[in-house]
């Protein structure tokens, strides 16, 4: 064994035995390829402008809707199906029945 | 805008708060019957929650109100997020605010309760991993989620990047919360999705404007990402033939002389606009209704210029494949 194959087994060593230095290496996240998401046939979120999804059981049936909103203020929601992709997108309605819309510049 | 949907005034229903580029932060408070008209949230002062850039919607301009920032000098930010957090474990919501410029995250105190909140109108940057909270690529919608699953809330939040152009797109980070309850101190920004490259000859991810959620979307017991973002891309091109260069060269020509007709109309509707408003105040109701009739006048004729300008790239966009950018919600499993 040289030189250098010493040091670098040195160094494997101080490195394996850093504190942290395991979970660090278990804890980067990795993802698979992005995929669009699908409701009711079509692209969700397509057309609107920045579209942000959140998750949340809109219609209290145990499963997480997707909710998204837009620049304009506009709110729809793509109610989660079992064990099918979500349905189309409609507006997410107020109390009074009429489309949620919050107000932008 | 981002959105969070959370109790905000303890009734037992859930509430719909969210902040848009007005600057300031609304909720829709729920009750039996659902959510009722969105509201400005206001400080205990009575006035209008912000970071320092808002829309001023009786002058119809942005302005810069340094009221609330610690300091006091105005800054050209805007609260584009709002999210419900109890800051210092004392039982009642505080706010944290983000804005859209420099991607700054400001926490504002509720010294009141959640059914009588009283929010101290004074923003405190939120620090992370020691220096204030940034994201220079510009923030959309930071989200509290446990992510490492520690107990606590940590922060994910996504970036704007260059929305239009090549320059390099938006991405997604994670800052942990390694505190306690009542005192969380948030650690330096990590990358969950690196900043898009961009380049790609199909929507393959969201490139920019990244507004994300986490959560177990599979439930396969890890917290996935799901992604709401611009995809922005430029379909390959191909050899074309000689009579379609030709066509290309007469689209183009086409195209030139519109925009030729474009730019004297808008020249007309200028003269128009200035000869009507002269001697008015500028700043005045009467000059902004003025213009507003003038260009109300001229649109027809600008907008069936406008849309025969697309009909032209439409027909080039067959032959020479341009930029296209379109809006989706992805789904980032988490292997």
């Amino acid at each position: 064994m040289n030189i250098a194959r010493l040091s670098l087994l040195g160094l494997t060593l101080v490195l394996i035995s850093a504190p942290g230095a395991a979970d660090e290496v278990a804890d980067v996240p990795r993802f698979a390829a992005p995929k669009r998401i699908k409701a009711g046939g079509a692209f969700l979120g397509a057309g609107r402008l920045y579209p942000s999804p959140v998750l949340h059981d809109v219609n209290g049936d145990g499963r997480a809707d997707i909710v998204v909103g837009d620049l304009f203020g506009k709110v729809t929601v793509a109610l989660a199906a079992e064990k099918a992709a979500p349905g189309a997108e409609s507006a997410l309605k107020g109390g009074d029945g009429k489309p949620l819309k919050f107000s932008n510049w | 805008m981002g959105s969070q949907f959370v109790d905000l005034n303890a009734d037992g229903h859930i509430d719909y708060l969210t902040a848009t580029f007005d600057g300031s932060p609304h909720v829709a408070y729920g009750s039996a019957k659902g959510f009722g008209t969105p509201v400005r949230l206001k400080d205990a002062q009575g006035q209008r929650l912000l970071i320092s850039s808002i829309w001023d919607y009786d002058l119809k301009k942005h302005v810069n109100l340094g009221r609330a920032m610690p300091d006091g000098n105005e800054r050209r930010e805007r609260c584009i997020s709002a999210l419900a957090f109890d800051w210092d474990g004392d039982g009642d919501f505080d706010l944290l605010l983000g804005s859209y410029e420099n991607g700054h995250l400001y926490r504002q105190m509720n010294e009141g309760t959640n059914k009588a909140p009283k929010f101290t109108g004074k923003n405190i940057p939120v620090m992370a991993g020691g220096k204030p909270f940034a994201l220079a690529a510009k923030m959309t919608a930071p989200r509290l989620v446990d992510w490492d699953g520690d107990g606590d809330l940590d922060l994910i939040a996504g970036s704007f990047g260059d929305s239009w152009g090549t320059s390099t797109g938006g991405g997604i980070y994670l800052s942990r919360n390694n505190g306690a309850t009542g005192k969380p101190v948030f650690g330096a920004l990590e990358t969950l999705i690196a900043p898009s490259p961009k380049g790609q000859q199909s929507p393959t991810r969201p490139d920019a404007g990244l507004y994300a959620d986490a959560v177990d979307y599979d439930g396969d017991g890890d917290l996935d990402l799901i992604v709401g973002g611009y995809s922005i891309w430029i379909p390959k091109a191909r050899k074309l033939t000689d009579d379609e260069n030709a066509i290309v060269a007469r689209l183009r020509e086409k195209q030139q002389a519109l925009r030729t007709k474009q730019q004297a109309v808008m020249a007309k509707v200028d003269a128009a606009t200035q000869e009507a408003v002269a001697g008015l105040d500028p700043k005045s109701p009467v000059h902004r209704k003025v213009r507003s009739e003038v260009f109300a006048m001229h649109r027809p004729e600008i907008m069936a210029l406008a849309k025969k300008q697309q009909a032209l790239k439409k027909d080039l966009d067959k032959l020479i494949p341009s930029k296209q950018r379109e809006a989706f919600v992805w789904l980032y499993e988490r292997l």
